[in-house]
């Protein structure tokens, strides 16, 4: 089962800073611009990487969920490509 | 007219971030995937130590390089999602752009671009059965900038930055790699300009991954000595799986320079594991 959508938001997350400000304050809404499932929806609010990476997304892109966690949001990697 | 120059370097971020609250941000979110986040970490003073240490193999590499007075310096690295996306991931991609541009945190990067020794070797490989994606526009990224800030910091020449695909599985197999260092070091014989080519990535490590931490050493140094030893061709025989499971896939890049120097043996070796991610490995080969 492809999870491309949910590799998709991930991506976002990161690459689109759009899709990471709006996320901020809208999390379940931007999870509606995609398509994804139950289970996916759950691990996306979970938070948890090592959860996304049970479904099937690469690995590097579950680290981008981070990005929405207080504690990581000034973390450097997002300052570097 | 030969290669003049072939070089292999690691492009871990944290080599290029600051020791301290920089390398505590890169190990925290990596570490955010596995149970050994708890384990002990590089103090301030390892982390100088490991940056002291790459800024010496770095400087035994720009030395190489500028004295073989490259005319274009060829950057093979891989993609990490920044310009190739699950909808289409190219095996091997070579940039036909005017110029490119990147940045990592407060350092900024833009080169000339080599379109032409681009196109002759997209050329080349159609006419050899190596069909390589091409594109006018890439943005550079770590894969890029960690080396080219140590061995380039001025863009006194162009670059031409190639993509292998050893990010998002299926990856080509180490002997396809070497054909396509095989097919760049013909297109550069027949050039007229003096043609450079920097490999990076790696070695073993396993980002994104339960297994972020592990180094596998022992496979890093069976590399290295095969290398120093001119055995190179020997490499191409490796599976995927093998490197993989070492944690060493990003070596597909380094096999293309492998492919370009043949049994021509490494002349410089160095090689150090940073204690949380990555065994940083640097390579030269004078030719």
């Amino acid at each position: 089962m492809s999870c491309y959508h949910l590799s998709r938001l991930l991506f976002d997350l990161k690459m689109n800073e759009s899709s990471y400000q709006r996320a901020l304050t809208d999390f379940e809404g931007v999870m509606g611009e995609y398509e994804l499932s139950t289970d996916e929806k759950n691990a996306l609010r979970s938070g948890d990487p090592r959860k996304l990476r049970q479904l099937g997304v690469h690995g590097m892109l579950c680290l981008y969920i981070k990005r929405l966690n207080p504690e990581f949001r000034n973390n450097v990697y997002w300052a570097q490509k | 007219m030969p290669l003049v120059s072939a070089l292999a370097a690691s492009h871990a971020p944290n080599i290029l971030l600051e020791p301290g609250a920089e390398w505590e941000d890169f190990m925290n979110l990596h570490y955010s995937m596995a149970p050994q986040g708890s384990a002990p970490r590089p103090t301030l003073e390892q982390q100088k130590k490991l940056r002291q240490d790459a800024e010496a193999a770095f400087a035994a590499l720009r030395a190489d390089l500028e004295q073989a007075r490259a005319d274009v310096l060829i950057v093979v690295a891989n993609d990490q999602f920044v310009n190739f996306f699950l909808n289409n991931i190219p095996t091997f991609f070579v940039t036909l752009a005017d110029e490119v541009k990147g940045q990592f945190t407060r350092h900024t990067f833009r080169y000339r671009n080599h379109k032409e020794l681009g196109l002759a070797i997209v050329r080349a490989g159609m006419d050899k059965g190596i069909d390589f994606s091409f594109g006018e526009h890439i943005e550079l990224q770590h894969t890029q900038n960690v080396p080219l800030y140590f061995l380039l910091p001025e863009p006194t020449i162009p670059i031409l930055p190639i993509y292998v695909n050893t990010w998002v599985d299926p990856a080509p197999t180490p002997r396809r790699c070497y054909q396509v260092g095989e097919l760049i070091r013909e297109v550069a014989l027949q050039s007229s300009e003096r043609v450079a080519i920097l490999a990076t990535g790696g070695l073993s490590h396993f980002p994104g991954s339960p297994r972020i931490g592990e180094i596998d050493t022992q496979f890093d140094h069976k590399l290295l000595e095969v290398m120093r030893r001119g055995q190179g061709p020997s490499l191409a025989d490796y599976s995927v799986e093998e490197l993989l499971q070492a944690g060493d896939s990003e070596f597909l890049n380094w096999m293309v320079v492998v492919g370009c120097v043949g049994a021509a043996k490494a002349t410089y070796t160095s090689y150090m594991p940073d204690f949380v991610a990555t065994g940083w490995g640097f390579v030269s080969w004078k030719l």
